[in-house]
């Protein structure tokens, strides 16, 4: 009979539903050929099932690399006022559960989340951390909840350098992985602060990782991050960025902790399910791919075909584009006229990028504004050569002869200029007094990842941020220590240093 | 509200995911403390104390609900309770009751800046979008915190805002209020030291507007010393649930309720297998269709689970989603017989939507019934009497009765009480745990 066929097809999906406890909107997405394979639950295998053998030579050098420059910028950022006025949010909240080292703060701890979110604050206080592609901040939403963890694992029973080494680059895949689920992740961000959506989900996984939770923690360990993810886009270029990087780090390790103690939310949250949003309500467009079992295929970190940019000076990164850009022009304007560049000689500076409402400020008033300023960072770099750290300080900001170029700034958004890190250009045309008209033009910063800095630049730039705060006894200690991690029995070494 | 959100704050103290996020906190102690709900002698610092209440009110989706859709009051009365218990100066029952509908005005104007708002959300959860906001502005309000500041919490609140859908009917939904309650107060905390944010968070399409695809925002009006403000409360009352599940469900629980009674005053000794299909005419709403639900969550959050509770109970009560009840095989049985029909004219929106069901029995005869606006509801609200009867009943699972009273007695007279601090304290009781203080309270007595 028809209505007997009906209800026992209907009761067939209605026993896997009811085997799943799944809604029925979701009995669509059951009825693929595998049903253990769930977008999500294979995220959750891949964490809990990857193994250092995994990490080849290419994934183990980057992401080494990619470890020292966060500390670095990390002890550079604990001299911030963000991070002050995070530091002390937290002690005054929380006495210490005494155990998570913060940085550039000798003796002090937080609990283990606090001191996530307060290193996190510091990693990405001067925007000077790392920039990835599809467009986030990967490194700063990661390290700082890992080590906290670490220092909670009594002295006998530390991580070795490998173990930690693979939880990080789970962080980073997890995070490489779910931005390659949407075209629009690959432009420059307009909503939702990528950092706060894809870096909590992989602080969520490198902390599973490490916590050595089971493949069904680890796929709860991202639903729960996932209900904690998410910042507009309207707090870059305030004071409040920073907290965006803070908050990933520590909310991830949060969800780590919860799912580790039983806490369960969706089995779908990275699947796409008609009518009831997961991860997929942070992008117009979310087309998931399972992550295939490592028993069954040979597991290619993203990291090795898509390096990662180190920042020289912290700012934004589209500004690395026109500061080497405005350089050349500096340059040239230096052999011409001998000496210094002085505003009189301009009569007009003409700034060619990519549209990006959030980096376009004529006049930045805050240092925050001036690393999110195209302007502000083609004059100083025309003014001075380059632009450095110190570009940013209060005395720099109000220089009237920066002042008076940036009077003389338009700014046009070619077509072929699209607001893309693979893509984009940033050209300058400085048309002096006297009629001449020089140019300079910029498609591969050094220190992009198709330009990438060399261990000897990159070491220069930790020695520089480390040493603002430790001692250079510590600072080459720090090196070593990160050079050698995936040799070390346990990263005692390491954490040392940072104590 | 608070009378209604108080108690169901109480029982889901007894709730495992209360439980867990307890446990997780724990782990920080701090130079202040607020006490925790349910738990004698247990304190956790403000934020904490504030996170671990709030998953306690919505724990079992049983708090309150509003048009457009969200869960107000959860968000802030914890994190209030959490930030008046450190002050200083303890704040009196108007200034309370003040800042509380400063978090729920706010949660009802920006509700009204998107049309999407309106109808039964799909994408983010409406608490952790609106409800942290109102709980900064709560939080801000009762810290005293100039205009700037105040706009300072609200922006980064704003970047702890969202969380979406999924979790929902999932053990995860109620850490949305308390990460909303936590979220802004904790936000509120970092503008008092001076944390900045962008000061048009709630102008651009990039700030607040993140959230909506349709974002049209307009200024509040001023408030002067003589004029009337027009509170959006007064306008839109709020419905308060008479049992733990989620609002989409009394509709068709009404229903059900009356086609049994039908159906029973027809047979009198009707034995209910003798049903052979149920139909149920409901608006098209993904994550509460749920045809067999597994955990109590799913329960909560299914038009078929409640709708058979309520034909074969006549009621759906708080033990209705125990496990035992939950595994009745008459109700899994009957489970099998009902399908929906999302009918055009039943738009997914808690104004508008109805439940229609139709009985159909093994003889061929038809029960229908419908509901258009079940009792609870903003246009046709409890009673006060039925209000505290919710109260007692859910307050008594963990207080004793002087207390359960003491609570009743405090809220009512909360505006002029000139120190409400009664208030946590009587929170902070429970009858299962002779906490040391307390005995020697009992003894006094």
């Amino acid at each position: 009979m028809e209505l007997g066929g009906v209800t026992r097809s209907t009761r067939y999906l209605s026993a896997i539903s009811a085997a799943r406890g799944l809604h029925k909107s979701a009995l669509d997405v059951v009825e693929r050929p595998a049903p253990e394979e769930t977008v999500t639950s294979s995220f959750g295998r891949f964490i809990q099932s990857v193994q250092p053998r995994h990490l080849s030579p290419t994934v183990l050098q980057r992401s080494k690399r990619m470890v020292l420059d966060s500390i670095g910028v990390g002890l550079l950022g604990s001299t911030t006022d963000v991070f002050e006025l995070a530091l002390q949010h937290c002690q005054h909240m929380y006495a210490p559960d005494d155990v998570s080292f913060v940085y550039g703060r000798q003796g002090v701890k937080l609990s283990p989340t606090l001191a996530a979110f307060v290193n996190g604050v510091a990693a990405h206080s001067m925007d000077f951390d790392d920039t990835w592609h599809p467009a986030t901040h990967p490194s700063g939403a990661v390290l700082p909840a890992l080590l906290a963890i670490s220092d909670m694992f009594h002295n006998n029973s530390k991580p070795s350098g490998l173990d930690f080494l693979t939880a990080f680059n789970v962080g980073i895949e997890i995070q490489g992985w779910l931005m390659r689920f949407s075209n629009e992740a690959h432009n420059i961000p307009k909503r939702f602060h990528p950092p706060s959506v894809v870096g909590t989900m992989g602080s969520a996984a490198a902390c599973a990782r490490l916590l050595s939770l089971d493949r069904n923690q680890c796929s709860n360990a991202l639903a729960i991050a996932a209900s904690l993810a998410g910042a507009p886009m309207a707090n870059a270029a305030t004071q409040s960025k920073p907290l965006h990087i803070g908050n990933a780090s520590r909310l991830g390790l949060e969800a780590a902790l919860l799912a580790s103690r039983g806490l369960e939310a969706s089995p779908l949250v990275l699947d796409a399910v008609p009518g009831v949003a997961g991860f997929s309500a942070f992008y117009e467009d979310y087309a998931p791919n399972p992550i295939a079992s490592l028993e069954e295929h040979e597991h290619s970190f993203l990291i090795e075909t898509q390096d990662i940019a180190f920042k020289r000076f912290p700012a934004h990164l589209g500004m690395h584009w026109i500061a080497d850009a405005a350089t050349v022009v500096h340059k040239t304007l230096v052999g011409l006229k001998g000496g210094s560049v002085s505003p009189n000689l301009v009569q007009e500076i003409l700034l060619r990028v990519p549209l990006s409402k959030y980096i376009n400020r004529p006049f930045p008033e805050t240092e925050h504004q001036a690393r999110h300023s195209f302007q502000f960072n083609a004059c100083t770099a025309l003014l001075d050569g380059e632009v450095t750290v110190q570009s940013f300080h209060t005395e720099a900001l109000q220089r009237p002869e920066l002042l008076a170029l940036l009077s003389r700034v338009r700014v046009e958004h070619p077509h072929d200029n699209p607001a893309n890190f693979n893509i984009m250009y940033g050209e300058v045309e400085v048309t002096l007094v006297s009629g001449d008209v020089l140019r300079g033009r910029c498609d591969t910063f050094y220190g992009h990842w198709r330009n990438p800095l060399s261990q000897e630049s990159l070491q220069k730039k930790f020695r520089s941020n480390a040493g603002a705060v430790l001692s250079n006894e510590r600072v080459e200690r720090l090196i070593e220590a990160v050079e050698g991690l995936d040799h070390l029995d346990d990263c005692k070494p390491l954490l040392a240093q940072l104590q | 509200m608070i009378l209604d959100t108080l108690g169901v704050g109480l029982l889901g103290t007894s709730t495992p995911v209360f439980n867990t996020v307890l446990q997780c906190s724990q782990r920080q102690q701090a130079l202040e403390n607020s006490k925790v709900w349910g738990r004698p002698g247990l304190s956790l610092p403000p934020h904490y104390a504030a996170f671990v209440n709030g998953v306690a009110v919505h724990s079992m989706d049983f708090d309150d609900t509003w048009h457009p859709a969200t869960h107000p009051s959860g968000a802030v009365l914890p994190a209030l309770l959490a930030l008046a218990e450190t002050l200083p100066v303890k704040p009196s029952g108007l200034e309370l009751l003040l800042a509380f509908s400063v978090g729920i005005e706010v949660q009802g104007r920006l509700l009204r800046f998107s049309k999407e708002a309106h109808n039964i959300p799909k994408r983010f959860h409406p608490p952790a979008v609106v409800g942290i906001m109102g709980s900064a502005a709560a939080t801000a309000k009762l810290l005293g915190l100039p205009a700037a500041q105040s706009i300072a919490a609200l922006a980064i609140a704003c970047s702890s805002a969202g969380a979406p859908m999924a979790n929902a009917a999932t053990q995860t939904k109620p850490l949305h209020m308390g990460n909303a309650a936590r979220g802004g107060l904790e936000a509120s905390q970092l503008a008092l030291l001076g944390l900045e944010g962008n000061t048009q968070i709630l102008d651009l399409e990039s700030g607040f507007g993140a959230f909506y695809p349709d974002y049209v925002p307009y200024p509040l009006a001023e408030v002067t010393p003589t004029s009337h403000y027009s509170w959006v409360l007064e306008d839109q009352n709020i419905a308060q649930k008479r049992f733990p599940a989620h609002l989409g469900m009394h509709w068709v629980a009404d229903a059900a309720i009356e086609a049994r009674a039908k159906f029973l005053d027809k047979y009198p000794n009707a034995d209910l297998s003798q049903i052979k299909k149920i139909t149920l005419r409901v608006p098209s709403s993904k994550y509460v269709d749920c045809p067999l639900p597994l955990s109590e969550h799913q329960a909560r959050h299914s038009f078929q689970f409640n709708c058979c509770t309520a034909l074969l109970d006549g009621e759906v009560i708080v033990d209705s989603f125990s496990k035992s009840q939950m595994n009745r095989s008459a109700l899994k049985e009957m489970l099998w017989k009902v399908r929906l029909e999302n009918p055009q004219d039943n738009h997914s929106s808690f104004e508008k939507m109805y439940c229609e069901i139709a009985v159909e029995t093994t003889q061929g005869e038809t029960f229908t019934a419908r509901c258009n606006t079940f009792y609870g509801h903003w246009r046709k609200p409890l009673s006060h009497e039925d209000l505290v009867r919710k109260f007692r009943a859910n307050a008594s699972t963990v207080l004793t009765a002087d207390v359960v009273e003491g609570i009743i007695y405090t809220v009512d007279r909360l505006d002029t009480n000139q120190d409400c601090s009664m208030l946590w304290s009587y929170m902070h009781f429970n009858k299962h745990v002779m906490h040391r203080d307390e005995r020697r309270y009992s003894a006094l007595a």
